[in-house]
């Protein structure tokens, strides 16, 4: 049992009134003379007894009176059933109203925010003044305020941009509320319970604090978009969710005058980053007009046509379109660069120059800016070519012969797999430039380094060393390197937000953009089963998945309680009549 | 219109003056209010007959004479003059005891009673005594109906001072001895004695042949009990107290009242003792009305 009010406790010292007054009022009586003693004492055995119950029965019955009214004064509250009262022990409770973007899916006619809004509502109404409340939104911001505060704050919320990992949420609202000195902890989270919002990891629920779990609604089928890039002149527009096929996309390019649009009911195809990590499940190839854009940076939109959840199906997108590299080649880079050189010259791809050399491990020519170094066919020259590119400041060299493997690259996709049967193990050399990054590795060896203004191959592009030169990526390849690689690829970032693009800039140069969207795991929308869930917030003794009917019988169950202090009340009426009569009926 | 001082307040016709005069007065009034002797009775014989009056009683009628004359005629008694009373008076310390002090205490009662009652027999020409006790007799007057008994019995009653126990068992046994014909004896006390030991002598009395009337006094006082919320009431004969609340014991002491009462009325009418409860407010002719 607690009390709402526990001072008021200390009115049961009153409750030694009536036993002070009994004995205070053993004074010593006045003395008389009465002749008919023997009556009454006869009168008084008789009646001893019956009188000595009278006195204990007011006794314990204004005791009973005072300690009834002060109980009732201190509001107790008893732990009853679910569903019974409505008053509860102080609780520490976060509401963790999970509105982000999935939330924004229409389910039997309306929004999966709105089911999840009333039942946050209800929560926070239900709280006390002794309750602490707070608020937990997808942004992760833990909000606390009065009860107003937090019920204008849920009835404004809209769905956010961001996602919410559920594990991390409530590992964050269980500590929060561990830490209150109340006797009720409770975290509610209201979500429509993805299957992708649980990251890994344990939330550590500690013991005592509960974890009611809104069970998910009915699920709904969804496409989204992913992510878009624009690579080589094609915009890849990666998709989540179940693909029907084929998938009608649009692209738009441009704004105002220069605004384009180019309409394609693009094959999905699994993709190479089909995952259920990262929500991506197929892509779409859309080939860019690039040779009638301009140079400079480009925005566009790919679009789905609207489905449940619209959130994820427009995503925009920024490249930059660059002028063609002026590029030359040294005889030791081989006959397969030379080629490949030439079929991109033939698409006015690049253009004659010395922008970018690609040498095989001789000196480039000088006044080169940017370099491609193939490692010498002799080994004998080897030493030669280190020190030549450790004259250029270039901290890494060419070590001893490595294993043969497959390319592995993320950033150029086109040679990942390809066989690499004769390499050089390419490791760091002196105090030279520190801003070199591996681009492709084999066997988890640097395989492709840049070091600022050279490109450094671990083999050389001809058959005898990797199989590259005789795959359909080969010349993608080279066109990557000398447009995009060596040139410094403008970096286009990803950022979980509202749909737009960021441009970063340094004076008038424009150096990268960010391109906002949701987090393509949101498009995912079929739910996790109760038991994953459960397993996933912290087990079965602390976590329960309800459904909105339960759920609301269990809120506070943990601690309700129910007031008293009316029943008391109306006992302590009964023992005053009851003290009333005997009283009298003494008298 | 005179009042009559038998039907007034006893404390209130006290004030009149000293017992004699009371007493006479009460007599007065208390016989004015009476066609007959109120003690005709089996100490009277038959003498005449006289036409019947208005007013008579039925029982005297003759009828007898009414059948063999078709007239109403009533039979004329003549009172007796050996007839022998004792008036016994409880002088113990607990008759001397009023619960207010606007009534008179139990002994200024029976005092006032007996000299009344007194006052009658001898006017009736019967002998008439007194015998007034506490622990011990206190004062004899023997049953005499010369001039000037009357006098000796109220000068008995004046010169008793207030005893200290009640032994009426000793006094009874004691009268006895001075009853030796048969005759009338009337105890005046608050009983608040033993009631096996007085009962065994007033049945001795009944066997002997004597009409034994007993007048129970009691204060109102004593038959409600009243008081301060807690009090210590000490029993002015033998020094007994007991702390009570009178508010608390109030019913059980007025049943044990009520009990006392009918079992010393229940145990006098087993033994032919005639038995009179009589309050110190009552009246006094009320109390003598009694008697009839």
């Amino acid at each position: 049992m607690n009390f709402i009010h526990p001072l008021a406790l200390l009115g049961l010292a009153a409750a030694a009134i009536p036993a002070l007054l009994h004995l205070l009022q053993r004074r010593i009586p006045p003395e008389m003379d009465f002749p008919a003693v023997r009556y009454l004492s006869e009168a008084e055995r008789e009646s001893a007894r019956r009188l000595r119950l009278r006195h204990l029965l007011l006794l314990i019955l204004r005791t009973a009176l005072i300690v009834t009214i002060v109980m009732a004064a201190a509001r107790p509250l008893v732990r009853v059933r679910a569903g019974v009262g409505s008053a509860h022990e102080p609780t520490a409770v976060v509401v963790i109203l999970d509105n982000s973007p999935s939330a924004a899916a229409v389910v039997d006619g309306g929004l999966v925010l709105d089911r999840l809004r009333v039942n946050a509502h209800a929560t926070v109404a239900s709280t006390t003044p002794a309750d602490r409340a707070w608020l937990m939104l997808c942004d992760g911001v833990v909000r606390g305020g009065t009860r107003e505060e937090l019920l204008a704050t849920i009835d404004s919320t809209h769905p956010g941009w961001q996602r919410l990992d559920l594990v991390d949420a409530v590992r964050r609202a269980a500590r929060l509320v561990d830490g209150q000195p109340l006797p009720g902890r409770e975290v509610e989270v209201l979500s429509d319970l993805q299957r992708t919002a649980f990251g890994p990891g344990d939330p550590g629920v500690p013991a005592g604090a509960r974890v009611l779990v809104l069970a998910a609604g009915r699920a709904v089928a969804n496409q989204g978009i992913a992510a878009v890039h624009v690579s080589e002149g094609a915009a890849i527009i990666e998709l989540s969710g179940p693909t029907p096929q084929p998938v009608p996309v649009t692209i738009r390019i441009g704004s105002g005058r220069d605004r384009g649009e180019v309409a394609a009911r693009g094959l999905a195809t699994l993709g190479n980053a089909a995952s259920g990590d990262t929500g991506v499940h197929a892509a779409v190839t859309v080939s860019l007009p690039a040779q009638t854009l301009t140079p400079g940076w480009w925005v566009g939109e790919a679009a789905l046509e609207p489905d449940e959840l619209r959130a994820d199906d427009r995503r925009p997108f920024a490249w930059r379109v660059a002028p063609p590299a002026r590029v030359t080649a040294t005889p030791g880079a081989g006959p397969f660069v030379t080629a490949a050189l030439g079929v991109l010259r033939d698409a006015r791809r690049i253009v004659d120059g010395s922008e970018v050399v690609i040498t095989g491990g001789d000196a480039p020519p000088g006044g080169a800016a940017r370099v491609v170094v193939e490692p010498p066919a002799d080994p004998a020259l080897l030493g030669q070519a280190n020190r030549a590119l450790l004259a250029r400041g270039v901290s890494w060299r060419w070590g001893e012969t490595g294993t043969p493997g497959p390319i592995a690259s993320a950033q150029l996709p086109m040679i990942a797999g390809a066989a690499v049967s004769r390499r050089y193990r390419i490791v760091p050399q002196g105090d030279g430039e520190q801003g070199a990054d591996a681009l492709a590795t084999v066997n988890g060896e640097p395989w492709l380094v840049r070091a600022g203004s050279v490109l450094l191959l671990g083999s050389r592009l001809d058959t005898a060393w990797t199989a590259l030169p005789a795959a359909s990526g080969f010349v993608p390849f080279i066109d990557g390197l000398v447009n995009r690689i060596i040139v410094g690829e403008s970096e286009v970032a990803t950022a979980e937000g509202a749909p737009h693009v960021e441009f970063r800039t340094r004076g008038t140069d424009t150096l990268g953009a960010t391109v906002f969207g949701p987090d393509p795991r949101e498009s995912d929308l079929s739910p996790a089963p109760p038991a994953l869930a459960t397993a996933a917030l912290g087990g079965s003794r602390r976590v329960e998945v309800l459904s909105p009917d339960q759920f609301a019988a269990a809120r506070f169950a943990g601690t309700r309680r129910a007031d008293l202090s009316a029943m008391l009340l109306v006992l302590a009426l009964i023992l005053a009549a009851a003290e009333l009569g005997v009283a009298t009926r003494t008298h | 219109m005179p009042q009559r001082l038998d039907l007034l307040d006893p404390a209130e016709v006290a004030r009149l003056g000293g017992i004699e005069i009371v007493a006479e007065g009460v007599v007065e009034g208390f016989l004015a209010g009476v066609h007959r002797s109120p003690f005709k009775g089996f100490s009277v014989e038959f003498t005449e007959h006289r036409a019947y009056q208005p007013g008579d009683e039925l029982r005297y009628l003759d009828w007898r004479m009414l059948g063999r004359s078709d007239r109403l005629f009533v039979k004329q008694f003549e009172e007796e003059t050996n007839l022998r009373s004792m008036i016994l008076v409880d002088a113990s310390r607990s008759m001397a005891w009023r619960g207010a002090p606007e009534r008179l205490t139990k002994r200024a009662y029976a005092d006032r009673l007996a000299a009344a009652l007194a006052l009658i027999l001898l006017r009736q020409r019967d002998a008439t005594g007194l015998i007034t006790f506490d622990e011990q007799v206190r004062q004899v007057i023997p049953a005499r109906v010369k001039a000037g008994q009357w006098t000796r019995i109220v000068r008995a009653l004046i010169e008793t001072p207030d005893g200290h126990g009640t032994a009426a068992h000793a006094a009874l046994q004691r009268l006895t001895a001075l009853l030796a014909r048969r005759g009338m004896v009337v105890l005046v006390s608050d009983l608040l004695f033993d009631r096996e030991l007085a009962l065994a002598a007033l049945r001795y009395l009944r066997h002997r042949g004597h009409q034994v009337v007993v007048f129970h006094l009691m204060d109102p006082a004593e038959a409600e009990l009243g008081g301060p919320p807690e009090v210590r009431f000490r029993d002015p004969e033998s020094s007994v107290s007991v702390v009570v609340r009178p508010r608390e014991l109030a019913r059980a002491y007025a049943d044990t009242v009520r009990r006392e009462i009918a079992a010393w009325r229940k145990a006098c009418r087993r033994h032919g003792v005639a038995y009179h409860h009589v309050l110190t407010d009552m009246p006094f002719g009320m109390a003598l009305r009694l008697l009839t």
